[in-house]
């Protein structure tokens, strides 16, 4: 049963992953598709109506977390409270960069909320890869399962190195997203970024992959030796689908390159919500976290029915906005 | 500083923060979907151009409501562990159906009004408007439950290790408590959004421009006012104050000032209560009035804060005053609609100027009305956080120093005040601009 109620949270942070991540990426990479202001405003554009539909996941991998394994919720939460009440301002700054960079038709004030948010939102993406790095390495851990965490500790060069990953790789998604949706100049440098950041990806890739290895972060599944496959496969085809301009093709690609990522991880933790450090050493689990049969069967019920009836109206919505956006 | 204290004040700064743009999107929901409903029904060009213009206002409180909600959620984890810890199983469950249910479907189809902006509605876009309604009353009483449920814990059992299980999630959702305080929640933001757009079109007529607009906004909004002025006192109020009395008596006698129990007894209209010498200084009396909106019944017994511990008891003044404040506006709200429609329907109200300039300034009263009366229920709540079972000075994190809250406090502070600041720059700027403004890329 618990494994359920992970397997839940696991999807909801992936689809938070993938769709708050191609709006992040966008932002971060901004400035390098956007030359002129016109040009950044499309950017901006591109995920004007989506983000605060993107960011539910977020707020909905929470809840899921909140009713599910409360220990872990409460432990990780109040353990990371500056790391992460910094991040709630930082959801803030770009949200409120988004909202007002129209309000005014001066070069300055647009300069300003472009920087803003491009800014904020690499950051962001930084901030979450720094953090998965730490769940990855595992966190000390009192005797109650609250953790105390100084910044000391969680600024080792292992998470620094997860969170230039997560940039470059959601900086690439981004740019594919923005490829597919854009037209003119910014959409095609948005496709030659892909193409280069493929090989950043990969070293990337091997680098993360090896230090992991070398913290001997115990493998419980031995079915997580084919993800690396997996994981090259869609970076492979990636690079095909951004060197032939395919654009849905490369932002698909990108996504099963992430999705690949994210269950590499989920698999690396599992049983644990939020290991203890240094590795091996336990932490909190599913099951000493177990919520009970009624508390998961109705999450997990909430859960489906919700992506069931968002699966029926969102893309109906969606078709109806597709095309492209110009630039003039 | 006492940790649960700055725990406390960042809480009550960002809800009460927070708040305020949910007022507006559940308030103006009704008028954005009605407006685009009718535009897309008669063809008509003007409706449309209004229901472009509060949907435009309703995105910017639509926005503000997101950047400042995340951070509610996530205050449970950060600065409330211990209560989460514990409740959690229950408290989240509400939470999620947020997410799920209400979030998406307000996100995306308000995607679906931003987007196609510039042409006539379709049928399709103003059953997208019914949707964006719907996500924002339903995000509503998806907080209220779990507002509700620390008031008064239904559906629950509790672990030998004293952690709270869910029972029964119906009985959370159907909980006596909930219905009214939904209901009453509810008539706060709708009273809102009537004097939202009646303020808006009160501007306009007394500035001499949009006069057309500016009398349909007036009429829609003096009467949407009315209704909500009225159901507001009765039942929402009436009802929701009976609950109180029911569960949580000692909330009552906060709210009233009565320090000793009485039979008959009075409704104190004015009057300052002193906490520590347990009395009503200067007060005006209706007498056996308390008694009756109590119980309904004027020789009622209605207890007095004397007859409960002094460790139970709500911080009185500030449960008192917030109550009256309340309940003083409500008052205010329907003698001053009453009597606008008494004009209206006597075609006297355009020239009227005295009754345009005051529709026009009480538009942010229902706002403090809202806020005062969200101070009785979490205020009054105390010292419990989840009422009769924890509480509030048990509830905060172990793991986090007052220094880092009260720098967190400082942080969001600034924040918020930029965010206000921006938030006035754009909703003003939409006034002003006005509904027959050509509409923006």
């Amino acid at each position: 049963m618990s494994v359920a109620g992970f397997a839940v949270i696991a999807f909801l942070l992936t689809g938070y992953v993938l769709l708050d991540g191609y709006d992040l990426g966008v932002a971060a990479i901004a400035p390098l598709i956007g030359r002129s202001d016109h040009e950044r405003a499309s950017a901006m554009a591109s995920i004007g109506p989506f983000w605060n539909g993107n960011e539910v996941w977020l707020i909905a991998a929470g809840a899921a977390l909140f009713a599910l394994f409360p220990a872990a919720y409460a432990s990780s939460f109040s353990g990371f409270y500056l790391p992460f009440i910094v991040a709630l301002w930082l959801l803030m700054f770009r949200g409120i960069a988004l909202e007002v960079r129209e309000r005014r038709a001066s070069e300055l004030w647009h300069q300003f909320w472009d920087a803003a948010f491009s800014l904020a939102s690499g950051l962001l993406i930084v901030l979450f890869g720094v953090a998965l790095g730490n769940l990855l390495r595992g966190v000390p851990l009192d005797s109650a399962g609250y953790f105390q965490g100084t910044f000391a500790f969680l600024l080792n060069p292992y998470a620094l190195l997860v969170g230039v990953f997560a940039l470059v790789t959601l900086g690439a998604h981004g740019a594919a997203f923005a490829a597919m949706r854009i037209d003119g100049e910014p959409g095609a440098r948005a496709t030659r970024l892909v193409r280069r950041a493929v090989w950043l990806m990969l070293v990337l890739y091997v680098a993360v992959t090896a230090s992991t290895f070398a913290m001997h972060v115990p493998i419980r599944a031995s079915w997580l030796f084919v993800m690396p496959l997996l994981s090259l496969a869609a970076l492979a085809g990636l690079w095909q689908a951004a060197r032939k301009g395919r654009e849905v093709g490369a932002f698909a690609m990108s996504s099963c390159f992430i999705v690949a990522l994210l269950v590499t991880a989920a698999g690396t933790l599992f049983p644990y919500l939020l290991p203890a450090f240094p590795a091996g050493s336990g932490g909190i689990s599913i099951f000493e976290a177990a919520p009970s049969a009624t508390a998961l069967s109705c999450a997990l019920t909430v859960t489906l029915l919700g992506i069931v009836l968002l699966a029926i109206y969102a893309p109906a919505v969606w078709q109806r906005m597709g095309g492209k956006i110009r630039v003039e | 500083m006492d940790p649960v204290l700055a725990d406390r004040l960042q809480f009550a700064f960002t809800i009460m923060f927070h708040y305020l743009f949910p007022i507006g999107t559940m308030g103006l929901a009704p008028f954005v979907a009605a407006y685009t409903w009718k535009a897309a029904r008669n063809r008509d060009e003007e409706t449309a151009r209004i229901a472009r213009f509060w949907t435009r206002i309703f995105a910017i409180n639509f926005a503000a409501g997101v950047v400042t909600g995340i951070p509610m959620e996530f205050q449970f984890g950060t600065n409330w562990a211990a209560f989460s810890r514990r409740s959690g199983a229950v408290v989240g469950q509400p939470l999620a159906m947020e997410s799920m249910f209400a979030f998406f479907l307000e996100s995306v189809f308000l995607a679906v009004l931003l987007y196609r902006r510039r042409e006539l509605p379709t049928m399709f876009t103003a059953w997208s408007a019914v949707l964006v309604c719907a996500g924002s009353w339903l995000s509503g009483f998806f907080i209220v439950a779990t507002d509700a449920w620390m008031q008064h814990p239904v559906g629950y059992a509790i672990d030998p290790d004293g952690t709270i299980r869910l029972e029964s999630i119906w009985a959370v959702l159907s909980s006596p408590f909930l219905i009214w305080q939904f209901l009453h929640v509810l008539n706060g933001a709708l009273l809102a959004g009537g004097f939202i757009v009646m303020g808006v079109g009160a501007y306009y007529l007394l500035s001499r421009r949009e006069e057309a607009i500016g009398r349909r906004f007036v009429r829609a909004g003096v009467i949407v006012g009315l209704i909500f002025s009225l159901l507001a006192i009765f039942p929402t109020g009436d009802r929701n104050g009976r609950n109180v009395t029911t569960f949580q008596p000692i909330k009552l006698a906060a709210m009233e000032g009565l320090f000793a129990t009485e039979r008959e007894a009075p409704l104190a209209i004015i009057g300052m209560p002193d906490a520590r010498h347990q009395q009503l200084i200067d007060p005006i009396f209706v007498p056996e009035f308390l008694s009756f909106l109590a119980y309904g019944n004027f020789r009622a017994n209605v207890s007095g804060l004397s007859a409960y511990a002094r460790e139970l008891w709500p911080p009185v003044e500030l449960t008192y005053y917030a109550y009256h404040v309340m309940v003083g506006l409500g008052t205010i709200f329907a003698a001053v609609t009453g009597i606008a429609v008494l004009l209206l329907l006597a075609a006297q109200l355009w020239r009227a100027h005295w009754m345009l300039w005051l529709l026009m300034l009480l538009m942010p009263f229902p706002y403090i009305a809202n806020e005062a009366g969200w101070v009785v229920a979490e205020v009054g709540r105390q010292p419990w956080i989840i009422y009769g079972l924890m509480r509030t000075s048990q509830g905060t994190s172990p793991t986090v120093a007052s220094g880092e809250t009260i720098f967190t406090l400082i942080g969001f502070a600034g924040m918020y005040f930029l965010l206000g600041v921006l938030y006035l720059f754009m909703v003003l700027r939409e006034i002003e601009l006005g509904p027959s403004a050509a509409d923006k890329t």
